[in-house]
């Protein structure tokens, strides 16, 4: 081998070398740069699991206050404090059972109402005579 | 290629050098990963691996109208670690402890001791120990956290855990039982349910960086937590509060020792209420002494008295032995011959001058009636008609330590048995019995087992289990049913024993009792023995509306409330006859049920279409 071929050689060789190395630290940054990427979303999704489980625990919280307000006990007292004045009816004097069906009921009143009114609108008249 | 692009010596000591690089990286490499692995694959699993624990929500107690009866929710313990608080931090002090309600002085105090004796047993140096860590509250809520972590007190940090809580205190207390704060469920549904509400904790395996925050790229495995099931019971919380109401009346009028109120639909045998006095707050369970978180209703028994009578008759009438008219019995008789030999008739509380039937031996109350009746059945048979009632035996009501009660068979009877027992002495039951007892006749004939839970539903709200009324067995027929409850009612009408139960334009069916209670008495021997009080008495009320289509159930047992009831007794008629009837008329209100329609004529005709 003369001296110009060893030195293309040796350069060539420092080229791959060189190409090599460029290609392995691309794929070495690349490698980086997806664990990175993964870092990063698995953090994103860690912070996302713990804002949802802070939102569950402030959910978990007002479900408590809002049974600890529907309390018969708590309704009473709201009752009292804000002067609603709310009461049960009373069976005996303020709730009527009406045993027979309601539509007919309604239907036989409405009935009677018509034909009440028809009675003093439509007068029938009947002359008697004057025939021709 | 030029000549020039490098020297041969350039070259080399390049290429040396490069090769010498990746032959210190490869060495470098062979150590970390082949010669120093198992040594440095230790050292990164203690200190980088973390398993997480994902703790499951417990799931909700509702009632039957998805009313949350109890729920879990975050609370935070608070902690300080006096060794890193700042002097700059001093005047946030007062809003900390008004954040934590604590006294400023206490507050204070925990601040400023740093040190604590050794707490080993077998240290007996008078070395003090730094104290890191010094809990100052464990009740914080969430926001008051917030604010907290607001105030940036170096040093003062919490901790999250789940926490049990029973928006409504004392409400349904025993059914519901509680989660000691240890996690434990230690009574009523909480652990008797505990298999669907606990739910199933999760772990994650990740590693942790240097200041202890998890790296969650290394999460390498992940079991996600499952929530529990929510617990639907039967139970409605407004009747739950209008009995506890009334139970609270009965407490402040009679001051008893205890009582008890159950109310059930007797048709599915569903417990709509149930409520005990004395009775405790569940979010403040530790406080409660062990009498007062005690379910009387299933754990305790007392002698049922007049009450039992329903079996005799029941019994009597199933068997075609009598029909409410006739026969007659002489009820004035002290004693009665009965398979040969002559037996002691009980007491009566009135003279009964001409003879009784059937239907007067239960409207009045007769205790030698109710013994012929028994007697004209015999041993064996009026003993199996007690336990077809489900005397005896368990209910099969799942919480609250139920026990059986206490019947002997006719073989350890002695000559009195049959003359008491009919009467609900000598014969110890539970006021769940006795309650699913009545719930036979107004049920038309059925034994219903007492049910607490009516579904199971999982984290999602969809529904897992759903439980129908179960009947344990019959123990009359419907004919007979029919006819007791239409006797009954006249017990509980004007001149019956509990006219005081008696609800205006509404068919009330019902039996009182008015039990002796056994107490200890020194006899003639110094032997101490029990005998019955005259003195200290049971009052009960057991019965069921509207006679003719039964809708609710409602028993009221009253113990030792004769000091505060007129004349010094406590009667049934007296002291829980109205209890019922005030029930009774709230829930006609909120459960709008109806009054049957001709009641004189509906009751007598009850076989055509009942329900």
């Amino acid at each position: 081998m003369n001296k110009n071929d060893r030195h293309a050689f040796v350069s060539q060789l420092v080229v791959y070398a060189l190409v090599m190395i460029s290609f392995t630290g691309s794929i070495g940054l690349g490698t980086v740069w997806l664990r990175n990427q993964i870092a990063r979303t698995a953090n994103s999704i860690r912070i996302l699991e713990t804002r949802t489980a802070e939102v569950e625990r402030h959910l978990a919280e007002t479900t408590t206050l809002i049974a600890a307000e529907q309390s018969p006990d708590v309704l009473i007292r709201r009752n009292a404090e804000w002067r609603l004045g709310l009461v049960a009816p009373d069976f005996r004097t303020q709730i009527v059972r009406i045993s027979e069906n309601p539509v007919d009921r309604m239907a036989a009143k409405r009935s009677r109402e018509v034909f009440a009114r028809g009675a003093t609108v439509l007068p029938v008249k009947f002359v008697l005579g004057d025939i021709h | 290629m030029s000549k020039g692009f490098a020297s041969n010596y350039r070259i080399v000591v390049l290429a040396v050098g490069i090769f010498l690089c990746f032959g210190g990286v490869g060495v470098r490499l062979l150590f970390l990963h082949v010669i120093d692995r198992d040594q440095l694959v230790r050292y990164i699993d203690k200190a980088r691996r973390q398993v997480t624990e994902e703790r499951a929500r417990r799931g909700d107690i509702l009632d039957s109208r998805g009313n949350v009866l109890a729920t879990s929710h975050t609370l935070v313990v608070v902690g300080v670690d006096p060794l890193v608080l700042r002097k700059e931090d001093e005047s946030k002090w007062p809003e900390l402890a008004s954040l934590l309600e604590l006294p400023l002085a206490e507050l204070k105090k925990v601040f400023q001791t740093k040190t604590r004796p050794s707490q080993a047993e077998d240290d007996t140096s008078e070395e003090m120990h730094d104290i890191r860590w010094a809990k100052l509250s464990e009740n914080v809520t969430e926001k008051a956290y917030e604010k907290i972590t607001a105030l940036g007190v170096k040093g003062v940090y919490g901790e999250r855990t789940y926490r049990r809580a029973y928006p409504h205190n004392q409400l349904a207390a025993h059914v519901i039982g509680f989660v000691n704060k240890g996690g434990t469920p230690a009574a009523g549904i909480e652990s008797f349910a505990d298999f669907y509400l606990r739910g199933q904790d999760g772990w994650r395996e990740s590693e942790k960086d240097g200041r202890q925050r998890e790296m969650a790229q290394f999460r390498t495995r992940e079991v996600p937590a499952t929530d529990g099931f929510s617990v639907g019971l039967s139970i409605d919380s407004a009747i739950q509060h209008i009995v506890e109401k009334e139970l609270d009346a009965i407490a402040k009028k009679f001051q008893p020792v205890k009582a008890t109120i159950i109310v059930s639909d007797p048709n599915t045998g569903f417990i709509l209420a149930l409520a005990n006095y004395p009775t405790f707050n569940l979010n403040e369970f530790n406080k409660a002494d062990m009498a007062a978180q005690r379910n009387i209703a299933v754990a305790d028994m007392y002698e049922p008295g007049s009450t039992f009578k329903i079996v005799a008759s029941s019994g009597a009438l199933n068997e075609g032995l009598v029909s409410p008219e006739s026969p007659r019995f002489d009820c004035s008789l002290d004693k009665i011959d009965y398979l040969g030999k002559t037996r002691g008739l009980p007491r009566e509380d009135h003279h009964f001058a001409v003879p009784l039937n059937t239907a007067e031996i239960i409207s009045r109350s007769s205790n030698r009636g109710a013994a012929q009746l028994a007697m004209l059945m015999g041993d064996v048979r009026f003993y199996n008609y007690a336990r077809a009632f489900g005397f005896g035996q368990l209910s099969g009501f799942p919480v609250g330590g139920e026990v059986d009660g206490q019947m002997a068979p006719p073989s350890k009877w002695d000559g009195l048995t049959i003359t008491r027992m009919p009467m609900g002495q000598s014969i110890a039951a539970t006021p769940i019995q006795m309650h699913m007892a009545m719930g036979v006749i107004a049920s038309g004939g059925l034994l219903m087992r007492p049910q607490i839970i009516r579904e199971v539903r999982d984290a999602k709200g969809e529904r897992v289990y759903h439980f129908d009324g179960v009947a344990r067995s019959r123990a009359i027929t419907e004919r007979t049913a029919e006819t007791m409850a239409y006797l009954l009612s006249l017990a509980a009408a004007v001149g019956g024993t509990g006219a005081e139960a008696a609800i205006p334009n509404y068919q009330v069916a019902g039996k009182t009792g008015t039990t002796q209670k056994l107490v200890p008495v020194i006899d003639s021997k110094g032997h101490s023995v029990l005998r019955y009080s005259d003195r200290e008495h049971v009052a009960s009320f057991v019965g069921f509306f509207p006679a003719s289509r039964p809708k609710i159930a409602i028993s009221v047992i009253v113990d030792g409330a004769d000091a505060h009831a007129p004349n010094g007794i406590a009667y049934g008629g007296t002291v829980a006859a109205p209890s019922f009837k005030r029930i009774g008329e709230q829930l006609i209100q909120y459960l709008d049920i109806k009054p049957v329609a001709d009641a004189s004529r509906s009751l007598l005709v009850m076989g055509g279409n009942k329900r």
